[in-house]
């Protein structure tokens, strides 16, 4: 080889092989996303990103946005548990320094929610500025396996990936199968209540009652579009949902004393349910992977007849293979019979 | 009616004045003169109790001031304040009856009782056509007068006035110093600050001279406002003029003569 | 028939006219023979049947909201006159002294803590009498030549501390949770009031307006300078401490049970004055009556325009703010 192209050679293989190998990823908002084949510290923004993250690759989670609280840190194994709080990064208010990212040596800042115009320039932002990749999944129900798969790709554990995206494929089907059979005249009313005086609610097509459109519910509230609204307790009465879903303990428990409420048809029929939040909040928030347990929750108690009575065996295999460790027998008892949960 | 004996004052941390020692009886009109801030008002305020006295006492009708509560002062003494515009537009009419309040028990609403001596003051001060309009939309002489009317409705028989024609114009001067001078005829005692040594002069049956923190001279006008002592007071030549029926008025020794 | 007499007596028409209105509108249909036999049968006491339901609307959900809105409306129009004639400004509401701020802490610590309805209003009310008594305390005991600019000074600054505090606890809430409930609360809204909220309510504002109204007429004295009202037979400060005393009580207690909602201490005294002037004997029962109205109008119409309901404080602004234009240029005395 003459010398002109040795150097040529040599210049090639310097510009060519970087200190790691590089992977292209495009991520759920469609962005091409540049990073290392080896991923070893991961940076999630937000808790649903958090919980695609610790399913796929647990030990290269760095933390949690934010500290579990003792009786939820008993749902994952301890090392899991006392990693430590790094606050969100997106979302509704940050409070994670970005200079954390740097310091604590990211590889990967992932990112999973809405992919609308002001977190992909969110996303390019933190990513120009720290130099750190960037993924932006998409953090919608139909939209969970996609992700999985993405993210196992970039984590390098694409098999495993691919295995949880599977498993939440198949239960999106089952899902949509069961409420397939359920006829139009056997759906309830239901009415979705949040806050202390269970006056909050979901509007139609609003990420907080997600699970009820895909579960083709009747939303009371949902005579009108749009996200979080406030309704009085006279348009709840005119409504007079069949069954009513909440995730404020106070409100559950004031509900059964108040006067006001006893006429409403949910509380006559004791249909009035608290959902489970250990670890995550199955229903509405946090709006991550951890909804798939509340698609069965919730379509049981709209439709006993379409859906299994027994989620025990459910709940311990998502637990398995989501949360890396199966609830105990006590655990479930605990989670499944507070009061509230389910049917008496 | 009113005593003072070696009385000093001035405020927490500050004696402006001290060693004035006067006595005022029914129907006299003593006239208080001194350069600004020379403690006038001060003095005033605490003649009326709302500031303590540093030093010596102060009598209301031979009791001391300091044993008087607030409303007892209030059913005696009738505080006439430099007219002032205020904020809301009070009638003259409420301004007036507001004096009634020393008489009134902490709950009552205005007899007709109240209403009626509130008339009768009015009248008294020829201001009966304003009683139903805004006090902040007179005249300043109007306003002057309605807050003398507010001190006679107190049933006050000492009134204290600071400086009651500041900002008034000729006539309205004339014409309010006319009023202190019926009501003096009537058996008030008026304390009564100026600037003019003509208003001593020609209203006033004595004259107290305030300076340098001290009182420099008490008597009866004529002789104690003579051109040396006020130009101990306001540093300026002056010549006292007699007019051939007795009046007497202070011209400035650089006053034009035509 | 004087000025005064036909303000108070259209007043009352439109009072009783709104409240009957109120009492027949909402999401909830109930028609007039229903309603009129629902409070006939309670009145007199035959029987009535009533559809299902119709009679907790009418006497559990939209009595008392009815009424929680008569009260906090004529609470916050009240000590908004009060205040006004007491700091010689017509440019000043309740929140001064920080009532409402306070309350605001209260409830957004209650809600940060996930507590229960009842305790969160608890919270809200006494943080309302605490930073009224902190700003007192530290106002008197400065010591400054005008007592009001110290009290309004140390208002302003408490008041913005308060703000800060309130502001660190929307920081650190749960974003998906706790979040949107203080937003609500914030906003305000008479949505979920129950009989004993106003139970508790009416007693404590009537504890505030009892007082102030027997003082009514003393109070026109705040209107001078400190001097001339001590002069004329006045203790001011004591007089002072009694208003602020009974204001404090009377908007800690609104604020507690119906959030922030502003412009009612702000507007309708003076609304209340271009129509009968400043005197307190006059003025603080016509502008208690026009707050009730005012915010009774509102409120109805925040829920019933739509499913949803409107945030009060919303309504107030828009609808306040054109009517009092109004009143102002078709009047021609001062303040």
């Amino acid at each position: 080889m003459n010398g002109r192209a040795y150097i040529l050679l040599l210049a090639a293989s310097v510009t060519c092989a970087p200190a790691s190998a590089q992977q292209r990823i495009v991520d759920g908002a469609g962005r091409a996303v540049e990073l290392p084949t080896r991923v070893e510290r991961v940076y999630a923004a937000g808790p649903p990103a958090s919980m695609l993250v610790f399913a796929i690759a647990p030990d290269k989670l760095l933390g949690w946005t934010r500290a579990f609280r003792p009786n939820e840190a008993a749902f994952v194994a301890p090392k899991y548990g006392a990693l430590p709080e790094l606050g969100r990064l997106t979302g509704r208010g940050n409070t994670a320094n970005v200079e954390v990212l740097l310091q604590l040596k990211t590889d990967l800042v992932v990112d999973a929610g809405s992919t609308a115009e002001t977190y992909v320039s969110l996303a390019n932002r933190v990513q120009q500025q720290t130099g750190i990749p960037y993924l932006l999944l998409d953090g919608r129900l139909d939209a969970i396996p996609a992700s999985l798969r993405t993210l196992g790709r970039a984590l390098g554990e694409a098999t495993r990936g691919a295995m949880l995206a599977d498993y939440v494929e198949s239960a999106l089907k089952d899902v949509k199968a069961r409420v397939a059979q359920v006829k139009p005249e056997d759906r309830p009313r239901v009415y979705y209540g949040r806050g202390p005086a269970g006056l909050q609610t979901g509007l139609a097509g609003s990420i907080n009652v997600e699970l009820l459109d895909y579960l083709g519910a009747r939303n009371v509230a949902a005579e009108g579009r749009g996200g979080l609204a406030q309704v009085s307790l006279e348009q709840v009465l005119a409504w007079d949902p069949q069954v009513i879903l909440t995730t404020d303990p106070n409100f559950y428990a004031a509900v059964w004393k108040d006067a006001r409420w006893q006429g409403v048809a949910a509380i006559r029929s004791k249909r009035v349910h608290l959902a489970p939040h250990l670890p995550f909040g199955w229903f509405d928030f946090p709006p991550g992977v951890n909804r798939v347990l509340g698609l069965y929750w919730a379509g049981l108690l709209l439709y006993p007849q379409a859906f299994p009575a027994d989620l025990r065996a459910r709940v311990a295999e998502f637990h398995r293979l989501f949360y890396h460790q199966a609830p105990t027998e006590a655990q479930l008892d605990a989670l499944l019979g507070e009061p509230g949960v389910l049917p008496r | 009616m009113l005593k003072a004996r070696d009385l000093a004052y001035g405020f927490p941390g500050r004696t402006v004045g001290s060693g004035v020692d006067f006595e005022l009886a029914a129907g006299e009109v003593l006239c208080l003169l001194g350069p600004n801030g020379g403690g006038k008002t001060t003095l005033l305020r605490t003649l009326l109790g709302l500031l303590p006295s540093k030093g010596g006492s102060i009598f209301l009708q031979e009791k001391p001031l300091d044993e008087a509560s607030r409303q007892d002062i209030a059913r005696t003494v009738g505080y006439v304040p430099q007219a002032h515009a205020g904020v809301f537009a009070y009638s003259v009419e409420n301004m007036v009856l507001m004096g009634r309040t020393a008489h009134m028990s902490l709950f009552a609403a205005p007899s007709a009782r109240d209403r009626e001596a509130a008339a009768q003051a009015i009248d008294t001060l020829g201001i009966a056509p304003l009683a139903g309009r805004a006090f902040t939309e007179i005249s300043g002489g109007e306003r002057q007068l309605a807050l003398i009317a507010r001190a006679l409705a107190q049933e006050a028989r000492v009134l204290v006035m600071d400086e009651p024609t500041s900002s008034l114009d000729f006539g309205n001067q004339v014409r309010v110093l006319g009023h202190v001078r019926k009501l003096a005829a009537q058996g008030i005692a008026v304390l009564m600050s100026s600037h003019q040594p003509d208003h001593a002069l020609q209203y006033a049956d004595r004259a107290l001279l305030l300076g340098e923190g001290k009182a420099l001279a008490l008597g009866a006008p004529r002789e104690v406002i003579t051109p040396e002592s006020l130009r101990h007071l306001y540093g300026v030549n002056v010549r006292i003029v007699e007019t051939a029926d007795g009046a007497h008025t202070c011209l400035p020794d650089h006053a034009l003569r035509q | 028939m004087s000025r005064g007499t036909a303000a108070y007596l259209g007043a009352l028409a439109a009072l009783a006219a709104l409240t009957a209105l109120a009492f027949a509108a909402g999401r909830f249909p109930v028609s007039i023979v229903d309603l009129l036999g629902a409070f006939g049968s309670k009145v007199f006491g035959f029987a009535y049947a009533l559809p299902e339901n119709a009679e907790t609307v009418i006497f559990r959900v939209r009595g008392p909201r009815v009424l929680a809105a008569l009260v906090v409306g004529a609470a916050l129009a009240a000590a908004g006159t009060a205040y006004q004639g007491m700091f010689r400004n017509p440019l000043v509401s309740p929140d001064l002294l920080g009532v409402s701020t306070g309350a605001a802490l209260g409830a957004v610590l209650g809600i940060f803590l996930s507590r229960d309805v009842w305790t969160i209003q608890v919270f809200a009310f006494a943080g309302g009498l605490a930073a009224v008594a902190l700003v007192y305390w530290i106002g008197s005991s400065v010591p400054r030549h005008d007592p009001l600019l110290s009290l309004v000074l140390t208002g302003i600054v408490i008041g913005t501390l308060l703000g800060s505090g309130i502001a660190l606890l929307k920081y650190l809430a749960d974003p998906y949770n706790q979040l949107p409930a203080i937003t609500y609360w914030l906003l305000g809204s008479l949505a979920a009031v129950n009989p004993a909220d106003l139970g508790a309510v009416s007693l404590l504002a009537l504890a505030g307006l009892l007082p102030m109204l027997l003082l009514r007429w003393r109070m026109n004295l705040l209107a001078l300078p400190d001097d001339e009202a001590r002069a004329l037979g006045v203790n001011t400060t004591r007089l002072r401490a009694a208003v602020i005393a009974a204001a404090t009580l009377m908007t800690a207690a609104a604020v507690a049970v119906s959030g922030i909602i502003g412009w009612i201490g702000l507007l309708v005294p003076h609304a209340a004055r271009l129509l009968v002037g400043p005197d307190f004997g006059r003025l603080l029962p016509l502008a208690m009556l026009l707050g009730a109205a005012f915010l009774l109008a509102v409120d109805t119409l925040c829920r019933t325009v739509a499913p949803i309901e409107v945030p009060p404080g919303v309504l107030t602004a828009m609808l306040g703010t054109p009517f009092f234009l109004w009143l102002f240029a078709a009047s021609r005395r001062g303040w």
